[in-house]
């Protein structure tokens, strides 16, 4: 039979703050365990959360980029539960009112651009990390406490390639914003997704599946993959899907049952008496969406019409930040951009893998990247000689001083040069008289005396 | 009483005296849970100002307030062992001030009861007759002050928990706006109930603690920006012109006859004084719902609030086969049954089949008396009504579980304060029966100046600063 594979995904994301959601300890990781907490993170008796007003602004770059329309009234509430990486026995989170809701994001597919739409976006405290062993359990807290924002798509996704674009897209627009560090195999972004099956043209939902424990992108494909094949073998079986949550196990390549859901959790929502509701001024929302970075969709949009560069070359730049930021600084000191896209995208790349550096890292200067493109238009050295001066560039060094000191400068006053040939030609009437019998090597032997002069 | 007299006596004496005072009535009053060895406290008055308002003062903390290094238990045994790591705001701040904590008092296990005969270490006596019950939670706090071991002492009021124990041992308890003093530290009952409170024999001093008190702490979002006043320099016994109403459906429940009298007579005074005595009369529909949406609310709050309680981190630890089983063992023994009862309660009230029809209807009654509260509080400088229909039960004849509708108003009204968080004070008017007796007034949210000024009209009236049960005997 045919189906209709209906995806909608959770994604939780660590927000970039130097202190927790709502205690002072730094937020870490990597650490000692244990270390970064306080009486607070612990749920000691007595302690009070107090909102980081940087996870806020943060959160508010989120949502404004998803286009979602912002709650200015921020509110928490308590979703209660019993679990030993759960400090208070509750967690604090926006059920209610969350900051952000009704957004889209748009990915590229086979078939050109989709819109999918964003449920909601809401602000809420990580949890303690387990290690369970034979010998018991072991509980590092330094992670409880961390600042997230959960992002509920709607279920528009329809394969494992759009999921995978869908994360793709959102990572790449929260990095670029500086929200978080959108690490999946560190865990600073997790990602659910909920699959389900039916047949095409039918409209209802068919029984869904969580997977979670997604460590990379293109795990989240594969995971799909993988569940969308189980499910339908099963219908195609005439069985039913059984709505549980699965993990995806890399070896077997296949989703792993976890536990089988019994009717929802009741998580008795109430609202968090020790927060009052905060109202955020419009004069501050504003200012942080003004002051918010170009996104990533916007800037390509800009390389195209701005820049003339070609998709390809567009895209590769917009995929990194860094690289994207140093091709802008590039093109303010040179008119070449497609050039400056070249340079940028080869030469730098290939440089920088050489020297096995981080593009984070990349020593060269973009001035100077940009004086040497123009030094090549000018006339002033040659492609040959630029790749080499490149080379010392990528050293930190300034392209005039290498040109001076290795002598290389193109002369391109013709005159002068017109002087140097005669002066040249004088001196060497016997080449001449070589050349005119025939002896093409006298020209070679000719123009090495020109260069030399 | 009162803070600044003995001030001839050095502190150590001062102390010394507390201590041995505090130990000598134990046996009778079981009022402490710790003792606390001051020697480190003493020494660190040296580097704070001998005129510091609170200098080398001893005091009592409810077992709620953490305290750094020293047992906090909250009458709870699943606290009996914990010690907190850290220091309460309100503690900095009497430190600053110089006051010396001498003994950590008993409560009503995790605040709740009316009784103090609910917790862990065993039941606190009134002060002025032992087979009475001191009331609670605050109820060790209370019996402290009232049998002279302490000049004041610190409680917390989720429901009247100061007020109530207040009134039947013969001191003023004194609960500010809500967010006037910092709950950070305070191991919660219910939080949007929860305020500190606390006890004294006159209302200067009352004054006073609420200057070293109050303020914004950063660490408590609810807590008020707003500027602490000078009350105590402010305090003036003039009350000409002031408008008190006086709650007729409390007083109407009033059935002691030398209550009522009393009460009477006070008014009278008061009229004398120049104040404009009014009657008023609340919608009974509402006043009847405050104790069933109070115990909704609370319980539900409570819930939550102790679910941090599960023996992983701190506290009683009952082992089990799994961290789950850690959990649900160490909360099984160590809670009372009577407090197991409250978080079914609370957690009943929150299910999502019953949340909108128990816990957010609840929610929506508690506004409604605020709002009704705060149109007469617009019209009137204070309310008032007596604290308590009766004096203080003998223990035999209490007990929390029991419910009744039977004075059902008149022995709860003082919920109204925290629902709306309005200031409240209990002062002491005199005896019945050799017990004491007392009013309670409540104001408009952040005007304490004239709970203090009317106060001192009282207690001018009465001659009853300094009350203590030493008095007595």
């Amino acid at each position: 039979m045919n189906y209709e594979t209906v995806i909608g995904i959770e994604i939780h994301c660590e927000l970039k703050t130097k202190t927790k959601m709502f205690s002072s300890a730094p937020t870490s990781f990597g650490e000692v365990a244990n270390t970064c907490v306080n009486e607070i993170d612990l749920g000691h008796p007595g302690t009070l959360p107090c909102v980081n007003k940087e996870a806020v602004r943060l959160a508010l770059l989120a949502a404004t980029a998803l286009k979602c329309e912002i709650d200015p009234l921020i509110k928490f509430d308590r979703k209660n539960y019993y679990y030993s990486d759960l400090p208070k026995g509750f967690q604090i989170t926006q059920q209610f009112h969350p900051i952000g809701s009704g957004g889209n994001i748009s990915i590229d597919t086979p078939n050109g651009k989709k819109n999918i739409r964003i449920n909601r976006m809401h602000m809420e405290e990580d949890t303690a990390k387990q290690f369970h062993s034979d010998a018991g359990t072991l509980i590092d807290f330094n992670r409880a406490g961390t600042p997230l924002v959960e992002i509920v798509s709607e279920p528009d996704i329809r394969s494992g390639a759009e999921a995978m674009a869908y994360v793709e897209k959102l990572r790449a627009l929260l990095y670029y914003l500086g929200v978080s560090d959108v690490k999946m195999e560190e865990g600073s972004m997790r990602c659910d997704v909920n699959v389900s099956l039916r047949e095409v043209g039918t409209q209802k939902l068919g029984t869904k599946t969580e997977v979670k424990n997604l460590n990379s992108i293109s795990n989240v494909q594969k995971a799909i993959d993988a569940e969308v094949a189980r499910q339908s073998a099963l219908l195609d079986q005439g069985e039913r899907v059984i709505q549980a949550t699965r993990r995806y196990d890399e070896t077997q390549k296949t989703t792993v049952l976890m536990r089988k859901k019994e009717g929802d959790v009741d998580y008795k929502f109430f609202p968090e008496p020790n927060i009052p509701p905060i109202l955020l001024s419009d004069a501050w929302i504003k200012e942080i969406q003004d002051g918010m970075e170009e996104l990533p969709d916007e800037r390509k949009e800009r390389y195209q019409s701005q820049f003339a560069l070609n998709d390809y070359d567009a895209d590769v730049l917009v995929a990194n930040r860094e690289l994207s930021n140093f091709f802008d600084e590039v093109c303010l000191h040179t008119k070449n951009y497609k050039k400056a896209a070249n340079w940028t995208i080869v030469e730098v790349i290939a440089a920088l893998n050489k020297a096995n550096i981080k593009i984070a890292d990349n020593p060269c200067n973009p001035v100077y990247l940009a004086v040497m493109i123009n030094m090549v238009d000018n006339g002033e050295i040659s492609g040959k000689q630029a790749k080499e001066v490149f080379e010392e560039i990528m050293l930190g060094k300034d392209p005039q001083k290498v040109v001076e000191e290795k002598g290389m400068k193109q002369m391109s006053d013709s005159s002068e040069l017109l002087t140097l040939v005669t002066s040249v030609l004088d001196n060497n009437p016997q080449s001449i008289e070589d050349f005119k019998n025939g002896k093409d090597r006298a020209v070679g032997f000719l123009v090495g005396q020109v260069m030399k002069a | 009483m009162d803070i600044k007299t003995n001030t001839l006596e050095s502190v150590e004496t001062r102390i010394q005296k507390a201590i041995d005072k505090a130990h000598a009535s134990q046996d009778k009053l079981n009022a402490v849970v710790s003792f606390i060895d001051p020697c480190e406290q003493i020494e660190n008055l040296k580097a704070i100002d001998k005129s510091a308002p609170l200098y080398g003062v001893p005091m009592a903390l409810k077992d709620n307030i953490n305290t750094k290094g020293i047992l906090t238990t909250a009458s709870s045994r699943i606290l009996d062992n914990y010690v907190p790591v850290y220091d309460a705001t309100i503690v900095k701040k009497l430190q600053q001030a110089g006051a010396i904590s001498i003994a950590k008092a008993s409560m009503d296990e995790l605040g709740m009861g009316g009784t103090n005969k609910n917790a862990y270490r065993g039941e606190v006596h009134n002060a002025w007759d032992t087979s009475r019950i001191s009331g609670g939670s605050s109820g060790g706090s209370a019996v402290l002050v009232a049998s002279g071991v302490v000049p004041f002492a610190i409680g917390t009021d989720t429901g009247d928990s100061v007020r109530k124990p207040a009134a039947f041992n013969g001191v003023i308890g004194m609960k500010p706006t809500y967010g006037r003093i910092s709950r950070y530290g305070i191991i919660p009952y219910a939080s949007s109930l929860d305020h500190v409170g606390y006890f004294t024999t006159a209302i200067e001093d009352a004054a006073l603690l609420l200057e070293v008190l109050a303020g914004r702490d950063d660490q408590d979002m609810t807590s008020s920006y707003r500027k602490v006043e000078t009350y105590a320099s402010n305090i003036n016994a003039d009350i000409t012109g002031k408008k008190i109403a006086i709650i007729d459906n409390v007083q109407e429940g009033v059935e002691d006859s030398e209550i009522k009298a009393n009460f009477q007579a006070l008014m009278d005074k008061l009229v004398a004084r120049g104040a404009i005595v009014e009657h008023i009369r609340f919608q009974d529909n509402l006043m009847q719902a405050l104790f069933p949406t109070y115990y909704i609310l609370a319980n539900a709050e409570a819930t939550a609030n102790h679910s941090n309680l599960d023996g992983i981190r701190f506290g009683m630890r009952e082992d089990g086969e799994s961290v789950e089983d850690v959990m649900i063992h160490s909360r099984t023994k160590g809670f009372s049954s009577y407090v197991r009862k409250r978080f079914v309660a609370g957690s009943y009230s929150l299910f999502v089949e019953n949340q909108e029809k128990v816990f957010r209807k609840a929610q929506k009654v508690r506004r409604l008396i605020v709002e009704e509260v705060q149109k007469k509080l617009d019209n009137y400088d204070v309310i008032i009504a007596s604290a308590s229909g009766n004096i203080a039960p003998l223990s035999e004849n209490s007990a929390d579980e029991a419910l009744s509708n039977e004075s059902m108003v008149t022995e709860n009204h003082m919920i109204i304060g925290n629902f709306g968080g309005f200031p409240s004070i209990t002062i002491p008017t005199g005896f019945v029966e050799g017990m004491p007796i007392a009013i309670n007034m409540s104001a408009n949210a952040f005007d304490e100046q004239v709970l203090f000024n009317i106060g001192k009209a009282i207690e001018e009236e009465t001659k009853l600063k300094g009350n203590d049960s030493e008095v007595k005997a």
